[in-house]
């Protein structure tokens, strides 16, 4: 986890993350396919980055995928107190990719995200992977909005689910598929990037559990949170203690799961 | 400044703020219209917002965003009543819907919170510059790393912003048709505008980090900004009047008043 930090030290990853920041806020404003509910939501394909930048970018995805979100904000005109849950909503957006991948076994495919050979079981791990960033995601932008009294949790949060995943589900396979050789070949992967003393694999076997309860936790604080916001009074209390708990148990699995992309390209 | 930003260059006094003095201010407004669940008090720091924006000049700023300012008020409108209890006379009984004045009162509130952190967020950066922003996050502690890239894709983003509103264009005149169709379908149809915009962006990523390195680029070392500036006269008044509205704001709400 700890090259979450480090990799502020490595030129290529702050070029990274700021390329991933404005390539995210750049397609964010101008391309809204669907109006979910005009002004508010629509469907974007530029909610596909955070999870394939994730996959392919690791930490530089996450804060760039952060920026980008706020810069989408400043210069979308909805800066504001909401624009701290967007910052850290799309973080896990970005961050979830590179723990989850290699490490969700039975599943896992075990090679490399280009959907070129094993590409079913790749497919089934990627939409568990865009499923499960979504929801993070969403999760933790919908319960920092219900804590400023915006909007419900029972609102934005199956809402900002939906979104996020339709187009990462979606777009995610084509866009690895034509993109992921070409970004290897740059050397941008950040297992390419990043010096060998920064990754850590990890324990598998710890991995691979934590990775199984961060595919739950994000989806049950959203289904919870849903549940507990449409029933409660205006205090929301129970929606703000469920908040807690699932923020500590996403940042915790985070921390704890190691990586498994290095290990596949050594492999490759 | 480019077109997609909302900057605004003008003198007004918020102009000539330190961003961090602004920050404050801004921050004063957020506390204020987050304080009070009585829409009376709740207007005050959204009148105050209001003013002060069309002030410094961000009238047309506020027109642009208008439509979501009026969406969400609306949203909240509608929405929030289903999510507090009800109280008072009725004011509304029509088939199913029943609306109580403590409920129209709570949700008139809330939408006003939300236009007064979207007036008040359009007043920042109506005054503020994107350069003003990143050396104003320098100053207040945030390492130069993060300030860095912030930075550099605030200036990066009009440019890919324009790149991906040309791809669009040459696609479209090709003949993809984006409205056309359900969302699943019309999202397959953004491959082609997508790959395009990332793929120009991501080639030059190598090039860019060794013009950096060859500039002695270290993200570890102390960087000075070149309008780096300690607080002025001004600039302490106005954070002080900041900090006086959020204790003034916090000592009504714990006296009972604005609330329902």
């Amino acid at each position: 986890m700890r090259e979450i930090l480090t990799m502020w030290r490595e030129t290529r990853m702050v070029m990274l993350v700021a390329v991933v920041a404005a390539v995210y806020a750049a397609v964010l404003i101008p391309f809204q396919t669907f109006q979910i509910i005009p002004g508010i939501t629509s469907i974007r394909p530029a909610n596909v980055f955070p999870v394939i930048f994730g996959i392919m970018f690791g930490p530089a995805a996450a804060w760039g995928s952060a920026i980008g979100n706020l810069i989408g904000d400043v210069f979308g005109g909805t800066f504001g107190p909401g624009s701290a849950g967007g910052f850290v909503g799309n973080f896990f957006f970005g961050l979830v990719g590179y723990k989850l991948w290699g490490n969700l076994r039975p599943l896992s495919s075990g090679v490399e995200p280009d959907f070129r050979e094993a590409a079913g079981r790749q497919a089934a791990e990627y939409v568990i992977i865009a499923v499960t960033a979504s929801a993070a995601c969403a999760a933790i932008i919908a319960w920092v909005v219900d804590l400023l009294g915006l909007v419900p949790f029972a609102v934005l949060g199956p809402l900002i689910l939906t979104n996020n995943a339709l187009a990462a589900v979606v777009l995610g396979p084509p866009l690895l598929y034509l993109t992921y050789p070409r970004l290897k070949e740059l050397g941008l992967l950040y297992p390419d990037v990043l010096r060998e003393e920064d990754l850590s694999e990890g324990n598998a076997g710890v991995s691979t559990t934590l990775a199984w309860v961060l595919v739950v936790a994000p989806l049950a604080w959203v289904g919870i949170g849903t549940a507990l916001s449409a029933d409660a009074g205006p205090e929301l209390t129970s929606v703000a203690a469920l908040g807690a708990v699932g923020m500590l148990v996403v940042l915790a699995a985070t921390v704890l799961i190691g990586e498994r992309l290095t290990g596949i390209l050594s492999r490759t | 400044m480019s077109a997609a930003s909302l900057y605004v260059d003008r003198a007004s006094p918020i102009h000539r703020l330190d961003p961090r003095s602004t920050l404050a201010l801004v921050t004063a407004v957020f506390v204020a219209g987050y304080a009070f669940d009585d829409p009376r008090y709740a207007a005050v720091p959204l009148a105050a917002a209001f003013v002060a924006l069309v002030a410094v000049g961000g009238w047309q700023n506020f027109k642009r965003l208008s439509p979501i300012v009026a969406a969400l008020f609306l949203v909240g409108l509608v929405v929030w009543p289903a999510f507090t209890a009800p109280g008072g006379p009725t004011l509304v009984a029509v088939g199913p819907v029943v609306l109580s004045e403590r409920e129209l009162l709570f949700a008139l509130a809330r939408s006003e919170r939300i236009a007064v952190f979207i007036v008040g967020g359009l007043l920042f950066v109506t005054t503020t510059a994107n350069e003003e922003i990143v050396r104003g996050m320098r100053q207040v502690g945030v390492p130069y790393a993060f300030c860095f890239a912030v930075g550099t894709a605030l200036r990066l983003f009009p440019t890919f912003l324009e790149a991906a509103g040309t791809v669009k264009q040459a696609q479209e005149a090709r003949g993809l048709d984006l409205s056309d169709g359900g969302p699943i379908a019309r999202l397959r149809r953004s491959v082609p505008l997508l790959i395009p915009v990332f793929m120009t962006a991501f080639r030059n990523v190598n090039t860019q980090s060794m013009a950096l390195e060859a500039r002695g680029f270290d993200t570890r070392r102390e960087r000075t900004f070149y309008g780096a500036r300690p607080l002025s006269a001004a600039d302490w008044a106005v954070v002080v009047a900041a900090v006086g509205v959020v204790v003034g704001v916090v000592w009504l709400r714990l006296s009972g008043y604005g609330m329902l």
